[in-house]
């Protein structure tokens, strides 16, 4: 347990001594405020609406969530491998899959610091007084939080995949998409076959699940342990994914 | 303190590392050479339990490295060839991870840390990031990380490969300095950097090992090729063919032919029979313009294995002991190392060198008329 938190720590460091990190945060919270003082202006100055909309309601949100965690978790076990540092952190005293559960929380903590900039404008309207509904701000954020932690463990799946980090972030992006316009999709390939595609859609619509529960301010269960689930599924992926790498040498 | 027990890795049809079996003693320095590919890393990968092995087991410490590895991770330190350093770090960040990885107290950590970079010459750099240092002084600040949790054994691959000749010295010291109070295994395909700091070396090749033993082990064990190179004026070549092979300890002489006026032999024998074949070249007269002692250095030997096994091996010396038992005593083989070379960590005790017997130094005084087949020995004069 300790050893998760020690590689969480340097994980998280490592991510903000880089320039990187700076950049996208930067970059990010400057597309955030454009978009969220755009769904202002066009909602009439409603401001649960904006906050829905900046928060998982409208396609600029999926953007980032679908292209920045990539970008964060592509380098940290490929690059780690050709570095020799995985080699270095795999011998001490810490279990495979400590290394990836420290991996996966530090990209999760970066992209949960993103998405704070969103209750940061429910405050700032709060104080200008236009109070938005907190309950919903607050499932909101969980659920974005949650959106991010199952395309950081699958980032960093396809990172455990490839040892050049630029191709673990493609690969990560087409994952990450095709996940999430197969159920937008759906209706198109339905005829091949009805049954499989319903199947298939119901245990993979991130974005139906998401916008479901989490946006509308109730929280349910079922969809807190889809995303649960299915990031546990990529956790476990990677952690494999490292074994693996032993064997291969 | 690690027991490899025919170990086997192979990487599809590959066999990189074929049944090897050794075993390192508590506190021993022992330098592990090879070839290129040979299998060092990958041997010493398995010993740290990143790289399962095929076949085989390996115990550190009385663990089994695939049972129970955490156990053989708290007790090993490793330093990969390429020294795992995290660039965007300072020297004690990258120590205070390493500590916090083994689960050291903070108190703990930070008196280590001060005693490390003392050790390792970096005390003042603890701030500088790592990216900025020159690679030895990286070399330096793995073996640093390495060494943090005080571990009982050290696996270090190639801590000087890459280095210039300054900075492999100085790590070469660092090591023998380090490797007092520890097990160490060294890795390295530079034959003197092992020998600089390890008393037992084993040899691989190939995936398997080819020699094990100290380095007098291994000169005796491979060696052979030692020879008296004379060249002089002679009258009847083949004559004084008969008369060099005649002289005791003498295996073989080789006529190289002619070069001018003189003749060139090659007297092979496991001893350095220098005096005796220039007592005999002064009996019988012949200008004598080389006289010299050719021995077979260990990195000759081992670039012999390195090159092939098979063929390299010449007919092992006929062990003077048994062949004449008067014959002088062999000689210690000292190796030449070149560069200036630190103490080996810990030499072995000296054995009472047995007394020396060799021929009458001087030509003029018995000259001619000594009998060659009878040594004298020199203390009786």
């Amino acid at each position: 347990m300790s050893g998760l938190w020690t590689i969480y720590r340097r994980e998280l460091a490592g991510l903000f001594f880089a320039p990187l990190a700076w950049i996208l945060l930067c970059l990010s919270l400057l597309y955030n405020a454009f978009f969220f003082l755009l769904y202002l202006k066009s909602s009439g100055g409603r401001v649960d609406a904006a906050l829905e909309q900046t928060l998982g309601g409208a396609w600029p949100f999926w953007i980032l969530a679908l292209f920045l965690p990539p970008l964060i978790t592509m380098r940290m076990i490929s690059e780690e491998s050709r570095s020799g540092m995985l080699e270095f952190v795999l011998t001490a005293p810490v279990s495979d899959a400590a290394v990836v559960l420290g991996k996966a929380c530090a990209a999760t903590t970066f992209l949960s610091l993103l998405w704070a900039c969103v209750p940061v404008y429910g405050l700032a309207l709060h104080v200008l007084g236009a109070p938005p509904d907190w309950g919903q701000v607050a499932t909101g954020y969980l659920g974005a939080v949650l959106v991010s932690a199952l395309f950081s463990a699958m980032g960093l799946t396809a990172s455990a995949l490839t040892g050049t980090p630029i191709l673990a972030a493609f690969l990560a992006m087409l994952a990450n998409v095709a996940a999430t316009i197969l159920p937008l999709a759906s209706g198109a390939i339905r005829d091949i076959a009805p049954t499989t595609v319903d199947w298939l859609t119901e245990r993979i619509n991130v974005i139906g699940t998401f916008q479901s529960s989490f946006l509308t301010g109730a929280l349910d269960s079922a969809h807190l342990a889809f995303f649960v689930i299915w990031t546990a599924i990529f956790l476990f992926a990677a952690t494999r994914l490292i074994e693996a790498r032993r064997w291969w040498g | 303190m690690i027991e490899v027990q025919n170990l086997t890795r192979r990487f599809g049809p590959f066999v990189a590392v074929n049944d090897v079996s050794f075993s390192v003693g508590r506190g021993e320095v022992v330098g592990f050479l090879g070839p290129n590919g040979a299998g060092k890393t990958t041997t010493m990968r398995m010993l740290t339990g990143y790289l399962p092995p095929t076949s085989g087991s390996v115990r550190i410490g009385g663990h089994d490295v695939v049972r129970d590895s955490m156990a053989v991770r708290r007790t090993i330190g490793y330093l990969p060839e390429a020294v795992p350093l995290y660039r965007e770090h300072r020297i004690e960040e990258m120590l205070a991870f390493q500590g916090r990885l083994h689960g050291m107290e903070r108190s703990a950590i930070a008196r280590r840390t001060d005693e490390i970079l003392e050790r390792v010459g970096l005390a003042e750099r603890r701030r500088s990031p790592i990216a900025s240092l020159s690679k030895g002084m990286r070399q330096r600040v793995g073996l640093a990380v390495a060494i943090l949790p005080d571990p009982e054994v050290l696996i270090l691959d190639e801590p000087t490969s890459g280095l210039d000749p300054v900075q492999r010295v100085e790590v070469r010291e660092l090591i023998g300095e380090i490797a007092k109070e520890r097990t160490v295994l060294v890795s390295s395909h530079i034959l003197p950097e092992v020998e600089a700091v390890a008393q037992r070396v084993v040899i691989l090749h190939r995936g398997e090992i080819a020699a094990d033993g100290t380095r007098e082990e291994l000169v005796a064990e491979l060696g052979g090729g030692a020879a008296v190179r004379v060249e002089a004026m002679v009258q009847d070549p083949e004559e004084a063919k008969r008369l060099l092979g005649s002289l005791p300890g003498v295996t073989e002489v080789r006529d190289q032919g002619r070069l001018g006026i003189h003749h060139t032999f090659e007297v092979a024998s496991a001893d350095d029979l220098r005096e005796d074949v220039g007592a005999l070249a002064a009996s019988r007269g012949w200008p004598l313009r080389e006289l010299s002692w050719k021995r077979p250095s260990l990195e000759e030997l081992f670039s012999r294995i390195a090159l092939d096994l098979g063929d390299a091996a010449p007919a092992p010396a006929a062990a003077p002991a048994a062949d004449a038992p008067d014959a002088p005593a062999a000689p210690k083989l000292e190796v030449s190392l070149g560069v200036s070379q630190p103490e080996p960590a810990a030499k072995p005790a000296p054995t009472d060198e047995p007394k020396r017997q060799v021929y009458n130094l001087n030509p003029f005084e018995l000259g001619g008329q000594r009998d060659l087949g009878e040594p004298k020995d020199a203390c009786d004069e």
